[in-house]
């Protein structure tokens, strides 16, 4: 009933690739955030996150990158997030995230 | 000028809330937005479910959206009969979702006098 979200994540070396596909909303946001802070708690690496598939997110979601953003930044990690869709870019710039983010096309 | 009305009646229920972002929609493209527009109104209900979601009720078990459709613009507005439901983006925590409403809809009545949660309007060829 709920959108589907689906996260792929590839060990790249020196950075953790993740792929979402899909949508972040209210039901599937706690999925994103158990993802992303347990790669932050497992790896000392900077984080990518790769949007080409992902097709909507809401300030849950939002919320849920800029919450691994501090946590990667306390180990002395960034986030980088990359091919974000216009309708996605649109959110960052309304909330000024795109500032906080390494954005990447 | 004739207003034609639809009603949505859910849950308290995070899984549901995709029901209203699919609802508005199609009411959004029946008024004649176009497809980016109907993303930003999609994007703005959606946040005001959310919020009411999370915040919840023991008084109610629904919520409801009205949407008010006339020729050149889409009113929707949000009830519930828990009137405790009433100033929900008041907090530091809901900042992220007020300037996304703020900045994707015409208009937006937060914590209103009236007998609804919150209403927002977007007007054909009004884009922000």
């Amino acid at each position: 009933m709920s959108g589907e979200l689906n996260i792929k994540e590839e060990n790249l070396g020196n950075s953790i690739e993740v792929y979402l596909d899909g949508e972040v909303d209210i039901y599937t946001s706690q999925k994103l955030k158990d993802k992303l802070y347990g790669i932050i708690d497992e790896n000392q690496s900077d984080l990518k996150i790769n949007c080409r598939d992902l097709s909507y997110i809401d300030s849950t979601g939002l919320g849920i990158f800029v919450g691994a953003l501090k946590k990667a930044k306390q180990n002395g990690k960034n986030i980088y997030i990359s091919e974000l869709k216009e309708n996605i870019k649109k959110l960052f710039m309304i909330t000024g995230l795109d500032k906080l983010f390494i954005i990447e096309e | 000028m004739s207003v034609d009305i639809i009603e949505l009646l859910l849950p308290f229920k995070a899984e549901y809330v995709s029901i209203a972002r699919l609802t508005v929609s199609g009411i959004a493209s029946r008024v004649g937005f176009d497809i980016d527009t109907v993303e930003d109104i999609k994007v703005a209900v959606a946040e005001v479910c959310n919020r009411i979601v999370n915040i919840g009720s023991k008084l109610s078990q629904h919520y409801k959206i009205n949407f008010a459709i006339s020729e050149r613009s889409l009113k929707v507005l949000f009830t519930c009969e828990d009137k405790s439901i009433k100033c929900i983006f008041n907090n530091e925590d809901a900042e992220l979702a007020v300037s996304i409403i703020r900045a994707l809809m015409d208009d937006v009545e937060f914590c209103t006098d009236g007998n609804y949660i919150l209403s927002m309007t977007k007007s054909v060829g009004e884009n922000k």
